[in-house]
C-alpha cells in the first residue's frame, strides 16, 4: 500500500476546506452567523404568523364535550313569551326619563337609577326568584365608579346547588349603549326558565349597572375575594359552570349575532363554548354569527388574516371586552351575544338562542375542559391551536436568545484573541487554532495563558453589565407606578361619575394630567440613555470595556428572551407583539471606535437613536391612538382603570419588560457617541 | 471598618426583608402558599395549624396537617400569633437568616474552601471575603422569598451551616450538636455525617496528638446519636404520644404520603407509579440519594467541605420534599468555590435554565391550577428543567474541582486542554 494522503472525494475535499477555514477565521461563528439565525428566526416567526390562516394549517372547529348536545334540543321561547317581554319593557320604559331636547337629556343616556333596580327586584321576585343587590365602589385615576348589582337565583329543581349558570345583562353594554331590550329579554328568560322543572344547575341573573365594573365586583365577591370597597353577596349558589351575556342595544330587528369572547389578559374561555354558541345561533336558529367586528367575512385569506390579527390586537392589549371578560380570571367561561344589523330576527330569537346555550351548558357534567383553551379564531367555523401557532412567537422570543448566548461566547473567543498574542511565546501556535472550539472559548483562558501561576486567568467582569441591566429593569417600576396612579382630577374635587365612561372622551380637553405624563416621557427617554452612556464614560474609574459593551447587551437580550418566551405561554399575542417591538435591539451595538471612522460613528448612531425613538414605548402609545383616533387620556385611563379593577397586567410587560430592554438597546448605541 | 461593614450588609438585608414585608402585606402570606417555597414538612401554614392544637391542648398530630417536629411548638408560642402580628415573624424569620449569614462568614473566613489538611488550590487568591458571600446569600432572591414564606427549612439550614462552621474552626462537639439538631428536624442531613466527622478530623490531625480516625469518629458518632437522643427526649415531653409524632413527622418525610406538587422529581413518579411498586421505588430512590454520599467522600477525599457542598446541591435536587430554600443554601455555598469558576463551563447554560425554570415555573402552575389550561405535565416539565439546570451547575463545578485536584497533582500538564469522557 503506497503511504500518502488518503483518497478523498472532491465534496470531501470542500467540505473539510470550509470547516477549516471556519476554524481558522472562528469570528465569522461568533459574529456573523448569530445576527443570521436571529434574522430568520424573525422572518420565520412573521411568515409563520402569515401562513396560519391558510386551509393547510388551520382546522375546522368542532364540538369536543359530547354533554353539550348544541341545537339537538326545541327551544320552546316564543308565542305568548313576546307579550311578557313587552309588558316588561313597557313597564322598564316608564322609569326612563323620556327625550328632552331641550335639557340635553336622551334616552340613551339612561343610567341604572335605584327606581329601575327595585323595578327589576319586583319583577324577579313577582317570578319566583330570590333576588338580592350588592352596592359596589371602585376609584381609579382620582374617578369614583360607583354601583349597585341587581341579580336573582333559580335554584335547580334537580340539582343540589353545587354548580351554576350565570346569564348578564347588563343596563349598559361594552360600548355604553343603553341596553333595554337585553335585560327586559333577561327579565322575560328568567319568568320563562323559572317554570321548567328541567334544570339540573342553578341559573343565576345578572343586572350589573354596566359592563366594566359591575361583573367584575359580583365575580369578585361571589369567590369572596372582593376589594373592601366591594359588598359581599348576600345570597350564593355552587360553582359556576359558564356564563352568557346578553346585548340587545337597539329598538329594530336585528340581522346577526356578535360573539365576543376576549377575557382580560388574553385569556380565552374554552372553545366548545363559542362553537356551541355559532352552532346554536348559525346551525339551529338560522341567524348569522361574526366574531371581531368582520361583518362581511367572505372567508378569503385576507379577511381570516384579519380577523386573527384584531383578535391577536384584542388579546395582547388584554383589556376586558364586555360583561364577560370579568369571569376569565376564575376560569369560567363565558361570551357575550350582541345584536347587530338590520334584518328580520327579533327578540324572541335572541331568547331562543340563549335558552339552547343554557340547555347545552345545563347537561354538562363536568366543567368545560375538553377543548382549546388557547386558540386563535379567524373564522366562526376556523381556528389554529396554541401547538400550531406557539412556534411563531417563541422563534420571535427565541431570536433574543441566540443573540444572548451568542454574546456570551464571543466575549470568550475575544478574551482569547486578547491574551493570546500576550501569551504567544511559550505556547505553540497549534494551541491557538484549537481555541476556536465552542467549549473551548467559553472556558477560560489558562491554556492560552499557559504559564504555571494561575495568575494568567481571564475572566469576565461581570458586575457592571449585571448592575446596569438589573438596575434598569426596577427602574422601569417608576413609570409603572407613576401612570398606574396618576390622578385624573378636573376639578380639586374628585368627580363622582356615574359609571358613564363616554364622558372621559368629551372632558378629556380640560387639563391632561396623562398626556403631560406622556410627553414627558418620550423627553426622559430620549434623554435617559445617551446621559446614562455619558456618566458611565465620562466617570473615569467605571468606563465600560468592549467586553461589557457585548456584555451588558447579552444579559438584556437573556432577560428579554427569557420573559417573552414565557409571556407566550400566557398571552400570546402580547408576547408576539413586544417581541416585534424590541427585534431591533438584536440588531443594534455599541459602534466600534476603532473600525469606524468618527463621522460614520456619529451620524449612525444618531440616525439609529432617532429610529430607536420612534420605537419607544410611548411614542408607540402615541402613533397607535393617532392611527385609531382614540385619546390618549382614554386609553391610559383605561389602563389604569383595568390595572386598579381588573387585575390587568399588560403595564407590567411594557415597563419590566419592553422598556428596560429598550433603554439597554439605546444606551449600548448611545456609549458609540462617547 | 470590617465591623462596620458587617453591619451595614445585615442592617441592609434586614432592613430590606421587613420592608417588603411591611410595603407588601399580603406578600408573606402568598409566598407561604407557594409550592415553591412551602412543603408539607416546612409549611408555616401547617406550622400555624399545629401550634393552634398545641396551645388547646391537642396533639399537634392530631389531623394530619402538621408534619414538623415538636420542638418549633414552644418556640412559636412564645411568638406573637403572626396573624395579629405579622412583623414580629418577620423580624424572627429575618433574624435567623442573619445568624445563618453570620456562619457563612465564619465558614468563608477559615479559609478551608481553598487549603484544607492535604489540598490546597490552585487559584487560591482568587476568592470573596466572607461578607460577600454574606451578602450573595442575604441578597439572593431565593432566599429572600424563603424567608418572607416564613419556610420553616430556615432552621435546618441554620443547623447545616453551624455544623459546617464549628467544623472548620475546629469545635467538633458543637459540630456534632448542630448536626444533630439540622437531623432532628428534617432527616437527611444526617447523610453529611461522615463528610462532616472528616472535615472535623482534618483540623484536629492539624493540631499536636491526633488520635487515631476510627475511634474519633466512633466518638463523634456517639456525640451525635446522643445529640438527637436528647432532642427527640426533650421532643417527648412536648407531645404525649411518641409513635404518633414520630410516625407523623419522620414516617412522613421516609414514606413521603404527600404528593403535593413541589420543585422536584419525587412526586409525579410516586403519582404515577402503581402502589404495589411503590415501597420497592421509595427505597431506590432513598438509596439513590444517600448513594452519593460514599462515592463523593472517598473521590474528593482532600476536600470535605466541598463535599459537603456538593452533597447539599445533590439533595436540593433529588430530596423527597425540596424547595427552593435547599437550592437558596446551595448558592450560598457556591461563592465559596470562587477559585472554581474559571474552570467551569457551562454556567451561563445552567443559569439560563435556572432563570428560564423561575420564571416559566410559577406559570405554569398558574396554567395548570388556576387558569385550568393546561395541566400537571406542564409544571413537571418544568421541574425538569429546574432540576437540569441545578444538575449542569453541580457537574460543572465537580468537573472543576476535579481539575483543579488533577493539575495540583500533574504540574507539567497545567493548561492543557481536557475532554471529559
Amino acid at each position: 500500500m503506497p503511504i500518502g494522503p488518503p483518497f478523498t472525494p472532491d465534496y470531501r475535499k470542500g467540505q473539510l476546506t470550509a470547516i477549516r477555514k471556519l476554524r481558522k477565521n472562528p469570528r465569522v461563528l461568533f459574529v456573523r452567523l448569530p445576527y443570521i439565525l436571529s434574522l430568520v428566526c424573525i422572518v420565520a416567526g412573521i411568515a409563520w404568523l402569515l401562513l396560519l390562516p391558510l386551509d393547510e394549517y388551520s382546522r375546522r372547529t368542532y364540538i369536543s364535550e359530547n354533554a353539550l348536545l348544541p341545537g339537538q334540543v326545541h327551544a320552546y321561547f316564543s308565542g305568548s313569551e313576546q307579550h311578557v317581554f313587552r309588558g316588561y319593557k313597557q313597564e322598564l320604559e316608564g322609569l326612563i326619563p323620556g327625550e328632552d331636547q331641550e335639557k340635553g337629556v336622551s334616552k340613551a343616556d339612561a343610567q341604572f337609577t335605584s327606581e329601575v333596580s327595585n323595578k327589576v327586584q319586583s319583577i324577579l321576585s313577582a317570578a319566583g326568584l330570590k333576588v338580592a343587590t350588592q352596592a359596589y365602589e371602585y376609584t381609579s385615576s382620582g374617578i369614583t365608579h360607583q354601583g349597585e348589582n341587581t341579580y336573582a337565583i333559580i335554584r335547580a329543581p334537580r340539582g343540589d346547588a353545587t354548580e351554576a349558570i350565570v346569564l348578564v345583562a347588563a343596563w349598559r353594554t361594552a360600548d355604553d349603549e343603553l341596553n333595554l331590550n337585553g335585560v327586559t329579554l333577561a327579565l322575560t328568560l328568567a319568568r320563562y326558565f323559572k317554570r321548567w322543572s328541567l334544570w339540573s344547575k342553578d341559573i343565576i341573573f345578572l343586572f350589573p349597572p354596566d359592563s366594566k365594573t359591575g361583573t367584575q365586583a359580583w365575580i369578585d365577591a361571589y369567590h369572596d375575594m372582593q376589594p373592601a370597597s366591594v359588598q359581599p353577596l348576600p345570597l350564593k349558589s355552587g360553582a359556576l359552570q359558564g356564563g352568557v351575556a346578553m346585548e340587545y342595544p337597539f329598538d329594530h330587528r336585528f340581522e346577526s349575532l356578535h360573539i365576543s369572547y376576549d377575557g382580560v389578559n388574553g385569556q380565552l374561555p374554552n372553545l366548545d363554548l363559542f362553537n356551541t354558541a355559532v352552532s346554536i345561533a348559525s346551525g339551529q336558529m338560522g341567524i348569522g354569527a361574526n366574531l371581531q367586528e368582520m361583518w362581511n367575512h367572505n372567508d378569503s385569506y385576507e379577511m381570516r388574516l384579519q380577523t386573527m390579527l384584531r383578535g391577536m390586537v384584542k388579546q395582547g392589549f388584554g383589556y376586558a371586552t364586555g360583561a364577560h371578560s370579568s369571569f376569565m380570571p376564575y376560569h369560567i367561561d363565558a361570551i357575550t351575544l350582541k345584536t347587530k344589523g338590520e334584518g328580520w330576527q327579533d327578540e324572541m330569537a335572541l331568547g331562543r338562542t340563549v335558552e339552547g346555550l343554557c340547555r347545552s351548558l345545563n347537561n354538562l357534567l363536568e366543567h368545560l375542559h375538553q377543548s382549546f383553551f388557547f386558540y386563535l379564531l379567524m373564522q366562526t367555523n376556523r381556528f389554529v391551536s396554541i401547538g400550531t401557532y406557539l412556534p411563531s412567537a417563541m422563534l420571535i422570543a427565541g431570536n433574543f436568545t441566540i443573540m444572548a448566548i451568542a454574546l456570551w461566547m464571543r466575549t470568550g473567543f475575544d478574551m482569547d484573541t486578547q491574551s493570546g498574542p500576550t501569551a504567544v511565546s511559550t505556547s505553540a501556535p497549534k494551541e491557538k487554532t484549537s481555541s476556536s472550539s465552542e467549549a473551548r472559548s467559553s472556558k477560560e483562558k489558562e491554556s492560552a495563558t499557559p504559564s504555571p501561576e494561575p495568575s494568567g486567568i481571564m475572566e469576565r467582569q461581570l458586575a457592571l453589565p449585571l448592575t446596569l441591566v438589573g438596575g434598569l429593569h426596577l427602574l422601569g417600576l417608576v413609570p409603572l407606578y407613576v401612570f398606574n396612579n396618576l390622578s385624573y382630577k378636573v376639578s380639586p374635587i374628585p368627580q363622582v361619575q356615574q359609571l358613564n365612561s363616554m364622558t372621559f372622551l368629551s372632558i378629556s380637553n380640560k387639563q391632561q394630567h396623562y398626556t403631560m405624563a406622556t410627553y414627558i416621557c418620550i423627553a426622559a427617554n430620549a434623554i435617559l440613555p445617551t446621559l446614562l452612556a455619558a456618566v458611565l464614560s465620562s466617570l473615569g474609574f467605571t468606563t465600560p470595556k468592549p467586553q461589557q459593551y457585548l456584555l451588558i447587551k447579552s444579559f438584556s437580550l437573556l432577560l428579554l428572551g427569557l420573559f417573552l418566551s414565557t409571556l407566550a405561554t400566557l398571552n400570546f399575542s402580547l408576547s408576539f407583539m413586544i417581541g416585534l417591538l424590541c427585534a431591533p435591539l438584536t440588531f443594534v451595538s455599541r459602534l466600534n471606535p476603532q473600525t469606524t471612522s468618527v463621522g460614520l460613528r456619529y451620524a449612525l448612531s444618531t440616525i439609529g437613536l432617532l429610529v430607536l425613538n420612534l420605537l419607544s414605548p410611548p411614542v408607540v402609545l402615541l402613533g397607535l391612538c393617532w392611527y385609531t383616533g382614540v385619546s390618549v387620556e382614554h386609553v391610559l385611563t383605561q389602563a389604569a382603570f383595568g390595572w386598579d379593577v381588573w387585575g390587568m397586567w399588560t403595564q407590567v410587560v411594557v415597563w419590566c419588560v419592553w422598556w428596560p430592554a429598550w433603554i439597554s438597546g439605546c444606551a449600548l448605541l448611545g456609549f458609540s457617541l462617547f | 471598618m470590617a465591623v462596620d461593614r458587617k453591619a451595614a450588609v445585615f442592617l441592609a438585608a434586614h432592613a430590606l426583608r421587613l420592608l417588603l414585608a411591611l410595603f407588601f402585606p399580603s406578600l408573606p402570606n402568598l409566598l407561604t402558599g407557594r409550592v415553591e417555597v412551602s412543603t408539607p414538612i416546612t409549611s408555616f401554614k401547617r406550622l400555624q395549624e399545629g401550634l393552634y392544637l398545641y396551645q388547646r391542648n391537642v396533639s399537634p398530630y392530631d389531623g394530619g396537617v402538621y408534619h414538623q417536629a415538636p420542638i418549633l411548638l414552644p418556640l412559636f408560642s412564645l411568638l406573637p400569633n403572626a396573624n395579629m402580628s405579622p412583623l414580629i415573624t418577620a423580624i424572627f424569620f429575618s433574624l435567623v437568616d442573619l445568624v445563618n449569614a453570620d456562619a457563612l462568614i465564619t465558614i468563608a473566613d477559615s479559609g478551608q474552601a481553598v487549603s484544607g489538611r492535604f489540598y490546597t488550590a490552585l487559584r487560591k487568591h482568587i476568592r470573596w471575603d466572607g461578607l460577600s458571600i454574606a451578602a450573595w446569600f442575604l441578597f439572593n432572591p431565593f432566599t429572600i422569598a424563603t424567608c418572607l414564606g416564613r419556610s420553616t427549612a430556615v432552621f435546618t439550614t441554620t443547623g447545616i451551616l453551624y455544623a459546617m462552621s464549628n467544623a472548620v474552626s475546629g469545635n467538633s462537639l458543637n459540630a456534632m450538636l448542630a448536626l444533630g439538631f439540622a437531623s432532628y428536624l428534617s432527616i437527611y442531613p444526617a447523610l453529611l455525617f461522615i463528610p462532616l466527622v472528616l472535615l472535623c478530623y482534618d483540623q484536629r490531625a492539624q493540631k499536636p496528638t491526633p488520635p487515631g480516625m476510627a475511634s474519633f469518629a466512633i466518638k463523634h458518632f456517639m456525640i451525635f446519636l446522643f445529640s438527637i437522643a436528647g432532642l427527640l427526649g426533650v421532643s417527648s415531653l412536648i407531645v404525649d404520644d411518641f409513635p404518633q409524632f414520630v410516625s407523623a413527622t419522620y414516617g412522613f418525610q421516609l414514606l413521603v404520603p404527600d404528593l403535593t406538587p413541589n420543585v422536584g422529581l419525587w412526586w409525579y413518579f410516586f403519582i404515577e407509579i402503581f402502589d404495589s411498586f411503590r415501597e420497592f421505588f421509595l427505597g431506590v430512590f432513598w438509596l439513590h440519594l444517600a448513594a452519593y454520599v460514599g462515592g463523593m467522600t472517598v473521590r474528593i477525599r482532600r476536600q470535605p467541605l466541598f463535599v459537603l457542598t456538593s452533597l447539599l446541591g445533590i439533595f436540593a435536587i433529588f430530596k423527597p420534599y425540596p424547595s427552593i430554600s435547599d437550592a437558596s443554601l446551595y448558592f450560598a455555598l457556591l461563592p465559596l468555590y470562587r477559585h472554581l469558576f474559571p474552570l467551569m463551563r457551562y454556567t451561563f447554560f445552567a443559569i439560563s435554565a435556572i432563570l428560564y425554570a423561575t420564571l416559566l415555573g410559577p406559570a405554569f402552575y398558574y396554567l395548570w391550577i388556576y387558569a385550568g389550561s393546561g395541566n400537571a405535565n406542564f409544571f413537571y416539565a418544568i421541574t425538569l428543567v429546574w432540576s437540569l439546570g441545578l444538575s449542569i451547575l453541580l457537574a460543572d463545578i465537580i468537573f472543576a474541582a476535579l481539575r483543579d485536584e488533577w493539575e495540583y497533582d500533574n504540574p507539567e500538564i497545567r493548561g492543557k486542554d481536557v475532554r471529559q469522557v
